[in-house]
């Protein structure tokens, strides 16, 4: 299959996908007990102006009148205006989408170089000191809880040490980098262990490998066995892994902007359901799942190119 | 490149980035409030973060002194007519931020459109007004259907503000989009929904010299920990809601003050007044008596709260202490025993930032004989459950947006106005009738008499249960002068100043 096609069958794939998540999310937002109109014009706002404002927004319709005019909207491009803010749906989140794929960027760059050395460093001798350090520390990332970790970085390195920022995203691309320091930090501290945990399995399958002995065999050095042969060939199940963990920090997002004050996807989208801007939930929602089905496309396309024998 | 040279370029960059930031040393005032902004159109909302931005964008007819005296603002004089029924106010020169001037026809519009305007939010206090017809180009007359005693204060609120009818009816909902034609000391600079909103002084604004502070960030940001950390670092200037388990370290810390200024913040209970048991005096009598009402303010704030006195907020105008049944666990369940009522079920709604609240009610009443289980709910579902009057009991807080207690009568006790007593479905003819007396009484002190009796009567009915009154808990920085929220929740932004 060439390229092109490929692209073409995922695309036609995505779009059953995007349907159901939209459905489930519209579902779970109306079955969600709630008000949008007093969040909207406040406490004090009488029967009759709530009644007024339900009727302008529409949300006196019944459930399905009201989810088909959402489709008609989207199938034209419409993603709606949010129902507190007054804003397009559209604009809120391109204000918002750079912010957290910056933050998931920023993590993959702090994450995969540490990876790497961790797993070779853990896998060039299988017990050894360095192995089960890496091992114990790895545990304790996993095991530490994001927010609270978040919170003590942010006193000990932005309050105490005033070295970095505490919250928001700064207005320079220089700002921005250091405002994306510590959230990525506080991601890639449970990212690199699981990450390294699977890289150095790989590694490790890889060394016991009939060409890996055959390469030791013809004298090769184990710097060079490992990075002509090993690394290249236990890159596969990392990459898989890390496109299902991508797909997870956009969803792990929301805990580390709310700690850090991001303005990104994450903050909007709980603002956006307690809230219950149902259209904004449905936008962003949307967009996550748009940028899931994004990122395991390239993923496949990815390991296609790693290994001819997986097809796209 | 080998290691040796990356060496020093990645020392320079990490020590680039690690410097400590230059924050607070520039003339941009920066805020940081949980609440959010969600409309710039001051007829639409009547929430907290949209009311203490209204003020700072559109100017009113009067102003308020710091001492609560009105004073001229867009109006430079007035007169009322004999009957109480006709203002006439005359308007100085002045001009919105596009540089047209304010006209006559200007504040008609304004004031018109938020009396009666079918989506203006909360119009109550306009409910007596008939119509405001401009005279000429700066005679404006408000007309009266009845006298009202404190419309000449409701000519300085927060939606009583002045918006230029030439860009409404040519922009529509869009004038209030992103960058709204203003008359206040502020304009937009830029509107980031749900992140902050960015306000540069307007050079037009009528008070020469003012305001002084050219630039303001009102950040908004939910989690209390991050806006503490905010302050400490010298990020903000400024930090709103504080926790009160942080306000006694942040006072130690040099160059932050935290002083704990009056608001009509008021922390209550309500009850159910359409379901058992709570429909009878006796159990509401003694959920009062169950409560040591000093303990739950002390467990709360630690210490930083008064117990409210009477059951309207103690800032606000006419506000007199009331007497409450003495708190005694014993005499309550006596109490209940007698109605036959001990044992009876109450649910509690709990929201998250009641939770606490919502466990000292349950062991409180539960040592009087009541039966208390605790359900517990989010924001969007209290306010689906309330109205609709599904609950026995539920910690709740209110504030006024005016110090004449006019509206906060008809929002909390008065049964004829749209929401039943704070849909506590209370019901007394007496004080129905008190409500409207008190708003056309124009001697203050016939209008104190008839509020001492409203406060008298839905004290000892137990209307709902005040339990203290909350000052306004925010954190400033030294450098930072002259600011303050002002129980109206109105920013004394305008002649606010930063010290060098």
């Amino acid at each position: 299959m060439t390229l092109l096609r490929v692209l073409a069958a995922r695309l036609a794939q995505s779009v059953p996908v995007l349907l159901g998540v939209s459905a489930v999310t519209f579902l779970l937002m109306v079955a969600t007990p709630g008000d949008p109109i007093r969040l909207l014009a406040g406490d004090r706002v009488t029967e009759e102006v709530a009644a007024a404002l339900r009727a302008r927004y529409g949300l006196d319709q019944p459930i399905w009148r009201q989810y088909l005019t959402y489709l008609g909207n989207l199938a034209e491009g419409d993603l709606g205006r949010s129902l507190r803010f007054r804003v397009p749906v559209a604009e809120l989140i391109a204000a918002r989408y750079p912010v957290t794929l910056s933050l998931v960027a920023m993590s993959v760059a702090i994450s995969l170089p540490v990876t790497f050395a961790l797993a070779i460093l853990s896998a060039r001798r299988q017990g050894g000191v360095a192995d089960q350090a890496i091992r114990l520390l790895g545990t304790a990332g996993i095991a530490l809880p994001v927010f609270w970790l978040a919170i003590l970085m942010s006193r000990l390195f932005a309050v105490q040490l005033g070295w970095l920022p505490v919250a928001g995203f700064g207005e320079t691309f220089a700002e921005r980098l250091r405002h994306l320091i510590l959230p990525a930090l506080s991601t890639a501290i449970w990212v690199v262990p699981i990450l390294t945990r699977n890289l150095r399995a790989a590694i490790l399958q890889e060394m016991e490998r009939d060409h890996v002995a055959a390469a030791r065999a013809r004298g090769l050095s184990e710097r060079e066995i490992l990075r002509r042969h090993v690394l290249p060939n236990s890159l596969l199940p990392v990459l898989n892994l890390g496109g299902v963990m991508l797909a997870a920090l956009l969803g792990g997002s929301v805990i580390v902007e709310t700690v850090y004050a991001l303005p990104g996807m994450g903050s909007l989208m709980v603002d956006a359901i307690f809230a219950r801007d149902y259209y904004v939930v449905q936008g962003a929602t949307l967009v996550f799942a748009l940028t899931t089905v994004g990122v395991m496309l390239l993923t496949d396309l990815a390991s296609a190119a790693l290994d001819p024998r997986v097809a796209p | 490149m080998t290691p040796i040279r990356i060496a020093p370029l990645a020392a320079t960059f990490l020590s680039g980035l690690l410097a400590p930031a230059a924050w607070a040393q520039d003339d941009t005032l920066r805020i940081v409030t949980p609440y959010h902004v969600t409309t710039l159109d001051p007829i639409r909302s009547a929430a907290a973060g949209n009311i203490e931005l209204f003020g700072q964008l559109y100017a009113r007819l009067l102003r308020k002194t710091p001492e609560g005296e009105l004073e001229p603002g867009l109006a430079e004089s007035w007169e009322a007519s004999e009957d109480g029924l006709t203002y006439s106010f005359e308007l100085r020169e002045a001009s919105f931020s596009d540089g047209t001037p304010i006209e006559a026809s200007d504040v008609a519009f304004s004031l018109n459109r938020v009396a009666s305007d079918p989506e203006s939010a909360y119009p109550a206090a306009y409910a007596s007004v008939e119509e405001v017809v401009a005279v000429d180009e700066d005679t404006v007359e408000l007309r009266l259907s009845a006298p009202s005693a404190p419309i000449l204060s409701y000519m300085e609120i927060f939606n009583a503000g002045i918006v230029s009818s030439d860009d409404v009816e040519a922009r529509g909902e869009g004038a209030f989009a992103s960058d709204p034609v203003v008359s206040g000391p502020y304009q937009v600079e830029e509107w980031r929904p749900n992140d902050r909103l960015i306000l540069a002084a307007n050079p037009e604004f009528w008070r020469e010299g003012l305001p002084r502070i050219g630039r303001v960030e009102m950040i908004e940001v939910e989690d209390p920990n991050t806006r503490t950390s905010m302050i400490e670092a010298g990020e903000v200037d400024v930090a709103v809601d504080v926790q009160w388990s942080q306000v006694e370290r942040l006072r130690g810390l040099d160059g932050i003050t935290v002083p704990l200024e009056p608001s009509t913040w008021i922390n209550v209970v309500l009850l159910n007044h359409d379901a058992e048991p709570f429909s009878e005096l006796a159990a509401r009598r003694a959920a009062v008596m169950a409560l040591d009402r000093q303990g739950v303010a002390d467990a709360i704030t630690l210490g930083n709260a008064e117990v409210a006195g009477s059951i309207l907020p103690a800032s606000l105008d006419f506000v007199v202490p009331q007497e409450a049944p003495e708190t005694d666990p014993a005499a309550a369940r006596a109490l209940l025993q007698e109605a036959g009522l001990e044992g009876a079920e109450v649910t509690v709604m709990a929201t998250p930032g009641s939770q606490q609240t919502a466990q000292i009610l349950k062991a409180l009443w539960n040592a009087a004989g009541f039966s208390v289980t605790i359900d517990q709910i989010d924001g969007g579902t209290f306010w689906e459950r309330l109205p609709a009057g599904d609950y026995d009991a539920v910690p709740s807080s209110w504030y006024n947006e005016t110090e004449d207690p006019d509206l906060a009568v008809r929002w909390a006790l008065c049964g004829t106005y749209g929401n039943r007593a704070f849909y506590t479905n209370y019901r007394n003819d007496r004080v129905d009738e008190l409500t409207e007396a008190a708003l056309r009484e124009t001697d203050p002190d016939a209008r104190a008499e008839m509020y001492a009796e409203i406060q008298r009567i839905t004290m000892e009915e137990v209307t709902n249960i005040p339990l203290y009154d909350r000052p306004f808990v925010i954190a400033y920085r030294d450098r930072v002068d002259g600011l303050r929220l002002t129980p109206s929740l109105q920013w004394t932004l305008e002649e606010a100043e930063l010290a060098e």
